[in-house]
């Protein structure tokens, strides 16, 4: 079984969406459940085989596909898609058992489970075609979730969604194209191998003038290209504008897999493609991405303190957040790219809780709006406290998960640039302005509307799936070190691949050597000698 | 007194036409059957179709042997060629047609299908194509051109609305034109090289140096004209959305795929050394007219209102799509037109298959056309599994993954990157993405409104029939499963076209 468990988190819950057609409308949620739960297991199995010390692949399969031109079905797992996975799988299952929703619930399963076989299919592909088909289809049923199960401008918001990611990926294949072209023509053989692409260095400066802002920089241009995908789903400042609404028109379940899950395809295909495949075009556009980062984390925190509805400060605070993944990222050390895995769990953990909580109060009032509440503590104590540990994850206070994210993203880029790291460090500061204000206006003072008196507190479905987020919330705060070491060992393979590929000499500056070997797995494509 | 010519039948090679007799006998067949004793069932005509289509695909699986061992083989005094893109063109086309047969048998009647000559004037036509992509010889292009589209005109006109009929003739005067502007273009060619053969036209005129570089350009123009009406490249596309919809969905979905193979075959053919023989003027504006097309054709999609017209403009925005392929010309490309024409044919003809099992007699009072977008609204819920099948190859033909027409067009743009047209390869993206709004568009009607017009679902499936069903199964299956044929294909197709030198 371990020599297939990968395929096998992959389609299981697709196969049993299929069956799941035969289930009657009244049980589908238990199925579902149980699905997840299975599917969650066995994500949970995975982590228990997975051998912490080795930094490359795992459980690696292949499987010929198109093999006259290169494309493979390659599946692997290593530290950094790892915990990826298991949270794709929790979230899934969270999401699914404490469903509210009941129209036309079984179609919405069957949706949930085949986007969650898309997401652990992006994790765990290593071949880049392979990676583009899950990513891709990602979009489909997230689409048909905002569209058919959201708000009364969900149509819009359910295509502007598509068409901006649709769009930024086209561009990304034309590289990848691209890309496996640069390595035909190295090799001699077509390969969409990622761990082919590894080996491939891309020169990046001008041979004659040794510049490297040249036209004729494949790395800068490919950077681009990739980036230009990669950037509408995490989604970087200026690109950011499909998300609230795609949030603010979404049922509580797509915000929730949204937020925890969809955008850390973004900043996870960053590390895993754009850092080992261009190390001289990431250390060129290091300060730009950085600057758009802080832009996005301060310029996204104040839209969050202006907002009304407490569902769009959730989701601007979950942008914000993800501008501090990507400098944590693009700090290129490994202090911060473990930084930015962690946080990319941590923000899955506490914007997908986040969510919830606020799917919680929508329930029982079908307004989101923050003026509408006031003082809810006295009515719906255990809400008010679970809500408020999450908003202080979210903030990143010390022993949260957040915080151990944060950190270690800041730490990693003070290395880089001492002023940028100060101002993104206190913009993140700042930024518990919002939250803060958000759950004084919803929780504290007097209960002045009526129709708050009576309000229940949380029942027991909800606590099923709120608790346990608190527990890893706070569990993961206070002692990381289970995901961080073999994040860290992973991490340190891909800054050492960097390092080792770096033309320039300001990269090999930039990127710190681990000064240790590094073996990236061979897949059994030919070489050409 | 006149010497005796003697030609020994061998040297005629008499077997080479064979994929294109056989659907001619079939034809008379068909005829003859009629005349002894006439009144019989269409199940009857279409089985007989059925039966002569396999045989000409044997026909032309053995040309197949022949020319994997021999290389291309020329027969009948050099008029008919058999080459490797002949022999795939050939496959394309029958196999599409064997696929448009059976939808003949709908639940509904229809005019055109009880008369016998339909079928005979089909399998005419089949043979009109056939002849088409197996020679080079002008004269033969012309003729051959002509039957297949003739016969075509009637098979539209047959249809018996007000609007089969303005679309034939509107089809039929635009067709005479770029019939005239091809002889004329071939006419100049004669002129300049004495040669109606393409491959000696070439030869003649890289001997010469292009010397009279004026004429060629004027040949070139009105040739480029010709193929642009047949393919309906903008700007010689306005007549193609009116045929479209004045045709049935089937016919509409059959002469999306297959006179336009059979035409990029011809355009492969004539081009190829023209582009390659430094005529700049043609790759320029051969390259503004693919853009065009695909542009400008996807932005009218956009705003279309009936999901028939939106599909007709949609193919039309692939035909410039697949264009470029003989624009960049390498081996590459000219095997990615071929493996991109096959995969949407499935996709493409299942889509048209899906608007033909709903058709109606009657339209609804708020429906204004026979498939308005709002005639699917809803569709979801009333009949979820066509609606999924619907938006399955809704999804192929925007060029999702894992489905059949993402394989066409990562093939097909990888040819661009490597022919070293890289802002084309942007700009097949970048269409791509405008592509994905239309077609999303009818997803969202049937997933996310609420029904509007068929409020029981019935309309959808109203004109199905096993047949029908098995046809879009199989598309269906074509769509899904496309990865694990692609490999053959890729592989059956590139060794072809490298063998016959494009």
């Amino acid at each position: 079984m371990l020599d297939h468990i990968l395929s096998i988190l992959i389609f299981f819950p697709a196969l049993a969406g299929i069956f799941g057609l035969g289930v009657a409308k009244d049980s589908m949620r238990a199925y579902g459940t149980a699905v997840a739960f299975i599917e969650f297991a066995l994500s949970l199995f995975l982590w228990f085989s997975f051998d912490p010390t080795v930094s490359g692949m795992q459980f690696m399969e292949e499987l010929p596909l198109v093999p006259a031109f290169g494309i493979n079905y390659i599946l692997g797992v290593d530290g950094i898609s790892l915990f990826i996975v298991v949270l794709a799988a929790f979230f899934t299952f969270i999401g699914i058992a404490s469903l509210s929703d009941t129209k036309n619930i079984k179609n919405l399963i069957i949706t949930l489970l085949f986007l969650q076989m898309t997401m652990v299919g992006v994790f765990l592909a290593l071949d880049a075609i392979v990676f583009y088909l899950f990513w891709e289809l990602s979009l489909v049923p997230m689409l048909y979730i905002i569209g058919a199960w959201g708000g009364p401008k969900r149509i819009y918001a359910s295509v502007k969604f598509f068409l901006y990611t649709f769009t930024g990926s086209l561009v990304m294949l034309v590289g990848i194209l691209f890309m496996a072209y640069f390595y035909y023509q190295a090799t001699g053989v077509w390969s969409f191998a990622i761990l082919d692409w590894y080996r491939l260095i891309l020169p990046a400066e001008d041979l004659l003038t040794g510049d490297i802002w040249h036209m004729g920089n494949y790395q800068m241009w490919l950077f681009l290209a990739f980036f230009m995908g990669f950037a509408i789903k995490v989604p970087m400042f200026p690109f950011h504008t499909w998300l609230p609404y795609a949030h603010g028109q979404a049922p509580t379940i797509g915000s929730v897999i949204l937020a925890a899950i969809l955008l850390k395809m973004g900043t996870y295909a960053l590390i895993r493609f754009l850092l080992p495949l261009f190390p001289d075009a990431s250390v060129m556009f290091m300060f730009p991405i950085a600057i758009l980062a802080i832009i996005m984390i301060i310029y996204t925190a104040m839209v969050a303190y202006a907002q009304e509805d407490v569902k769009q400060v959730v989701a601007y605070s979950s942008v914000s957040h993800m501008g501090v993944i990507v400098l944590g990222t693009f700090a290129l050390n490994v202090e911060g790219i473990s930084g930015s895995i962690f946080l990319m769990i941590g923000h899955g953990v506490v914007s997908g809780a986040l969510f919830l909580l606020v799917g919680v109060i929508y329930d029982r009032r079908d307004t989101k709006m923050m003026k509408d509440f006031g003082g809810l503590a006295h009515v719906m104590p255990r809400y008010a406290t679970i809500f408020g540990i999450m908003m202080m994850a979210s903030v990143g206070l010390p022993l949260t998960i957040n915080f151990v994210g944060e950190f270690l993203s800041l730490l990693g880029f003070y290395q880089q640039s001492h002023i940028l790291t100060i101002f993104a460090g206190t913009a993140i500061i700042v930024g518990a302005i919002y939250m803060l204000s958000a759950y004084k206006k919803m929780f504290f003072g007097e209960l002045t509307n009526e129709k708050n008196k009576n309000l229940p507190d949380l029942n027991k479905r909800e606590l099923f799936a709120l608790v346990p987020l608190v527990v890893v919330a706070i569990w993961l705060g206070i002692y990381p070190k289970p995901l961080l070491t073999p994040i860290s060992n992973s991490v340190e393979s891909v800054v050492q691949l960097m390092h080792d590929k770096a033309t320039t000499d300001e990269a090999k500056r930039r990127i710190p050597s681990i000064a240790q070997e590094i073996i990236i797995t061979k897949t059994s494509t030919k070489e050409m000698h | 007194m006149l010497e005796p010519i003697n030609i020994s039948l061998e040297s005629l090679n008499l077997t080479t036409l064979s994929p294109m007799i056989i659907p001619v006998i079939g034809a008379l067949l068909i005829l003859i059957i009629d005349i002894i004793k006439g009144g019989l069932d269409k199940t009857l005509y279409v089985m007989i179709t059925i039966l002569v289509l396999l045989l000409n695909i044997g026909a032309i699986v053995e040309s197949v042997g022949v020319f994997t061992s021999d290389g291309t083989i020329m027969g009948v005094f050099d008029l008919v060629m058999v080459d490797g893109i002949a022999i795939i063109a050939q496959l394309i086309i029958v196999v599409v047609s064997l696929l448009f047969v059976p939808l003949a048998l709908s639940h509904k009647r229809f005019h055109e299908f009880s008369y016998p000559e339909f079928f005979a004037i089909f399998l005419f036509m089949i043979s009109g194509f056939e002849f088409m992509v197996t020679t080079d010889n002008l004269i033969l292009i012309f003729v051959s051109l002509e039957t297949a589209s003739l016969a075509l005109y009637t098979l539209i006109a047959m249809h018996n609305r007000d609007k089969s009929f303005e679309a034939a003739v509107k089809y039929f005067t635009l067709g005479a034109l770029a019939a005239g502007f091809f002889s004329f273009g071939s006419m100049v060619f004669y002129a300049l090289t004495g040669s109606i053969e393409i491959n000696q036209i070439s030869e003649v005129l890289a001997g010469n140096g292009y010397a009279d570089i004026g004429f060629v350009l004027v040949g070139t123009a009105f040739l480029l004209a010709a193929l642009g009406f047949k393919l309906s490249l903008v700007p010689f596309h306005a007549w193609a959305p009116d045929v479209y919809e004045g045709s049935s969905a089937a016919m509409a979905g059959y002469m999306s795929i297959v006179p336009r193979i059979a035409m990029f075959v011809v355009a492969m053919r004539m081009f190829e050394f023209l582009i390659h023989s430094g005529v700049v003027w043609l790759e320029v504006v051969l390259y503004i007219i693919i853009v065009l097309t695909m542009t400008i054709a996807n932005i009218w999609a956009l705003v279309q209102t009936d999901v028939k017209r939106m599909l007709a403009y949609s193919s039309i925005s692939h035909t410039g799509f697949v264009m470029s392929a003989i624009l960049i010309g390498t081996t590459q490309s000219n095997s990615a037109l071929f493996i991109y024409w096959i995969l949407f044919s499935f996709t493409n003809l299942g889509a048209f298959s899906m608007l033909w099992i709903s058709r109606q007699k009657h339209l609804h009072k708020d429906q204004s056309s026979d498939h308005s977008f709002n005639k699917f609204s809803g569709m979801i819920q009333t009949s979820p599994t066509a609606a999924v099948i619907m938006a399955l190859f809704m999804l192929s033909l925007a060029g999702l993954p894992p489905f059949a027409v993402f394989w066409g067009k990562i093939y097909m743009i990888s040819s661009a990157v490597t022919g070293g047209y890289t802002v084309l390869a942007f700009i097949m993206a970048l269409n791509s993405a405008i592509a994905g709004y239309y077609y999303l568009k009818l997803i969202v009607y049937m997933f996310m409104k609420e029904p509007e017009i068929n409020k029981d679902g019935t309309a959808f499936v109203s004109n199905a029939t096993l047949p029908l069903k098995t046809i879009i199964g199989f598309a269906v299956v074509g769509t899904i499963f496309s990865f694990i044929i692609v490999n053959p294909i890729l592989e059956f197709v590139t060794a072809l076209v490298y063998k016959s030198g494009y």
